[in-house]
C-alpha cells in the first residue's frame, strides 16, 4: 500500500477550454478576443497534441472564386443538423483566411488548391493546405490573444452549480496535484474516441488517429447529464497495413491485386472511400491489395510527398527511406482498421449542448474534420464568452464540487499495489466491444455482452492501479472508455435495423422510418437510457 | 524501443520531454538525457524527431508496425 496524496489547487477563469487541439485553441482565441479570461487545458502539450499534432493537409471549405457558386451542393455534406451544416459552409472560408493570416500556409504555390480526398466528377471541397505546424501557430495565437494554457492536466469531471456547468475538476499528469477549475462556462474539445474497439494492429497505441483521445469529453458530458447521439453508428477507416495512420486520401496511387490488376470498387468512387475493400480481399483469399505508385510522374510524386508530410505521415516516408526502398517500385499493403466512434455530443450551430454553460466543438461529434474544429471552435469561444459575461459567479455553497470523490478515486488507484494495470482493463473492454458489439450485432449478443461489460465496469474502479500520475491518466482514460462502451451497447441494442457498420443479424435491413430520427442516450438514475429524437 | 536518443548528439534541452503527446518520456529529469519510460505508448508520430534541435532522435519502427511491401 502506497501513501500518495493529492494536493488541491484552484484556478479561476471565465471560460475553460478542455482540450488544446484546433477546436480548443480556436475557441480560446475567439473567447479571449471577446475579453473573457480563458484557460486551456491539455493532457499532453498544445504544441503537438492530438490528431493535428504533426499536421493535416485537407480543410473542407467553399471558396466561390475558385470552385464557383454551387447552390445546393454543400447543404447535404455533413453529419449534423442542417443548421450546423449551413453554419459550417458559410464560415469555413473565413477561417481559411484567418488561419492563413496566422502563418498556417493555406495556399500551395500562391493559389488555393483543391485536390486529394476527392470524388471524380464532383466538386472538390478539400482545400490542400500545408498544416504540419498548425498547432504551433494556433498555440502562439492563443497566447497572443491572452489565453492561459495549462499543459499536462487531465479533466476528470465537470462541476454543476444549480443546473449550470461552472467548472471542472482535474489532475496533473506529472505531479501529485488535484485542480479545481471554477469558471462561468466550459467548452469541451477533447477530440475523438479511440482505444474502445481493437484496431487489428497488434497494440493498443497503434491507432490511425491519436491513441490518447479516449472520448474524455463525451464521457464527462454524459456523466454530467448531457445526451450523446449516434453512438452506435460506428465507422471504419483504412490505411497502410500494420502502421495505422490516417491520410489514405493523400496517397495518389491506385490499388492493385497481387497480379497487378487495378481494383475498382464498381462505380466512379475511388477505392480509398471503401475501407473494407482490403479486409474483404483478404477474406476472399484474392488479396492482399497494394497501394501502387508506379504510374505517377516524378512531379506528382514530389507533390504527394509534400502533402503526406503535412498529413503527419513522415514516419511512413522515413520507414521507406531507412529500408532503402522506393515505394514507387515496391507496392505496399493497405488494411482495414477497427471500428471508431464518430457520434458524440451533438452540439448546435452555436455550439451549445443541452446543458447550460456547457459548449462543445470539433470532434466531440465528428463531422467536418479539422475545418469543423476551426469553425465550431471559434463559434464555441464566442458563445461561451457571451454566456460567461452574463453568468453569476459560482456559488461555493450550492455548487457540487466533487473534490472528495475525485480525491478518493484517484488516490485509491495510486495507492493500490495489487490489481489491474490500465492495459489489462483496456484489453478487457476492447475484447467485449469487438466480440459482442462489433461487426456482428444481435439482441442475444448485445444482451450477453452488456451484462459482461457491466460486471467488469463495476470491478474496474476497485482494481485499477497506477504507479504514478502518468499511469493514473491512462487509468482514467479506461474508465471513460467503459462509460462510452456501455452507452454504445445500449444504443446498439435499441437501433433495431442495419445501417452503415451497425449490422444487426436479427434486423438485416435499413429502416427508412428510423432514418428520420437520431438515437440519443442519456443518464437516468445512473443508467444509460436510449431515446429517439427527430432529426433537426 | 521506438524513440532512440543519440546520447552523443543530445544536449538535454528537454524539448522532446516537453512536447511528447503521449508522454513516453515521463519521469525524465531536467538537464539530463531523457529516458524513454513508456516505449509501448509511442504513437510513432515523429514530433520529437521533428522538433529536436540537435537531430538526436530517431524512431525505431516497432516490429509489429513494419509496413508490408512487395520485393
Amino acid at each position: 500500500m502506497n501513501d500518495a496524496r493529492l494536493n488541491v489547487e484552484q484556478v479561476e477563469a471565465d471560460v475553460l477550454c478542455i482540450g488544446g487541439g484546433p477546436a480548443g485553441l480556436c475557441a480560446a482565441i475567439r473567447a479571449s478576443e471577446q475579453s473573457a479570461k480563458v484557460v486551456v487545458i491539455d493532457k499532453s502539450h498544445t504544441l503537438r497534441s492530438g490528431d493535428a499534432g504533426m499536421g493535416n493537409d485537407h480543410f473542407m471549405c467553399h471558396i466561390p472564386d475558385v470552385q464557383g457558386e454551387l447552390p445546393g451542393f454543400f447543404n447535404k455534406i455533413g453529419k449534423m443538423s442542417q443548421a450546423v451544416t449551413k453554419t459550417f459552409w458559410e464560415n469555413a472560408y473565413d477561417l481559411v483566411k484567418l488561419w492563413d493570416s496566422w502563418g498556417i500556409p493555406m495556399k500551395y504555390e500562391g493559389r488555393y488548391e483543391f485536390a486529394g480526398h476527392s470524388i471524380p466528377g464532383y466538386p472538390n471541397f478539400m482545400l490542400h493546405f500545408s498544416g504540419q505546424n498548425t498547432k504551433v501557430k494556433l498555440t502562439k495565437q492563443a497566447k497572443k490573444a491572452g489565453a492561459k494554457i495549462i499543459n499536462r492536466v487531465m479533466i476528470l469531471d465537470l462541476i454543476h452549480d444549480n443546473g449550470t456547468i461552472a467548472g471542472a475538476i482535474g489532475f496533473d499528469v506529472r505531479n501529485p496535484k488535484l485542480l479545481v477549475f471554477k469558471t462561468k462556462a466550459v467548452i469541451l474539445a477533447t477530440g475523438k474516441c479511440m482505444r474502445l474497439f481493437p484496431q487489428n494492429t497488434g497494440s493498443l497505441f497503434n491507432t490511425s488517429t491519436s491513441p490518447v483521445n479516449t472520448g474524455d469529453g463525451r464521457a464527462m458530458a454524459y456523466r454530467a447529464g448531457c445526451e450523446l447521439t449516434d453512438m452506435e453508428l460506428n465507422d471504419r477507416w483504412s490505411g497502410p497495413k500494420y502502421f495505422a495512420r490516417n491520410g489514405r486520401g493523400s496517397w495518389t496511387g491506385v490499388f492493385r491485386d497481387p497480379n497487378g490488376i487495378q481494383i475498382d470498387p464498381g462505380n466512379e468512387m475511388p477505392a480509398h472511400f471503401y475501407p473494407e475493400l482490403h479486409e474483404n480481399y483478404q477474406k476472399s483469399g484474392r488479396g492482399p491489395l497494394y497501394m501502387d505508385l508506379s504510374d505517377i510522374s516524378d512531379e506528382d510524386y514530389e507533390y504527394m510527398k509534400h502533402f503526406l508530410i503535412h498529413e503527419a505521415n513522415t514516419p511512413i516516408l522515413d520507414f521507406f527511406k531507412e529500408e532503402g526502398v522506393d515505394p514507387r517500385e515496391h507496392p505496399f499493403e493497405f488494411m482495414t482498421y477497427g471500428l471508431i466512434t464518430p457520434g458524440g455530443i451533438n452540439y448546435n450551430e452555436k455550439c451549445e449542448t443541452p446543458l447550460a454553460g456547457l459548449f462543445a466543438a470539433g470532434d466531440e461529434f465528428m463531422s467536418f474534420y479539422i475545418a469543423g474544429a476551426a469553425v465550431f471552435g471559434s463559434i464555441a469561444g464566442e458563445s461561451a464568452a457571451a454566456f460567461a459575461a452574463q453568468a453569476k459567479p459560482l456559488d461555493e455553497k450550492r455548487a457540487q464540487i466533487p473534490v472528495v470523490t475525485a480525491k478518493e478515486l484517484l488516490e485509491s488507484v495510486l495507492n493500490r499495489t495489487d490489481g489491474a494495470t490500465w492495459q489489462e482493463a483496456n484489453n478487457a473492454i476492447q475484447q467485449v466491444m469487438a466480440d459482442y458489439c462489433g461487426l456482428i450485432r444481435s439482441e442475444t449478443l448485445l444482451t450477453a455482452g452488456l451484462e459482461h461489460l457491466r460486471r467488469l465496469k463495476k470491478k474496474v474502479p476497485q482494481v485499477l492501479m497506477a504507479q504514478n500520475q502518468h499511469e493514473l491518466m491512462r487509468c482514467v482514460e479506461v474508465l471513460n472508455l467503459f462509460d462510452i462502451g456501455e452507452i454504445t451497447f445500449v444504443a446498439a441494442r435499441e437501433r433495431k435495423e442495419t445501417r452503415q457498420y451497425h449490422r444487426r443479424t436479427d434486423f438485416p435491413f435499413e429502416n427508412p422510418i428510423i432514418g428520420a430520427q437520431t438515437l440519443a442516450v442519456k443518464k437516468e438514475n445512473g443508467q444509460p437510457v436510449p431515446k429517439w429524437i427527430m432529426k433537426a | 524501443m521506438p524513440a532512440v536518443i543519440d546520447k552523443e548528439k543530445c544536449n538535454a534541452c528537454g524539448v522532446c520531454v516537453k512536447i511528447c503527446p503521449t508522454d513516453v518520456y515521463y519521469g525524465s529529469k531536467p538537464k539530463e538525457i531523457p529516458v524513454v519510460m513508456y516505449p509501448e505508448e509511442c504513437w510513432h508520430c515523429n514530433a520529437c524527431v521533428h522538433d529536436c534541435p540537435q537531430d538526436a532522435i530517431h524512431l525505431r519502427i516497432a516490429l509489429n508496425m513494419q509496413l508490408v511491401y512487395k520485393s
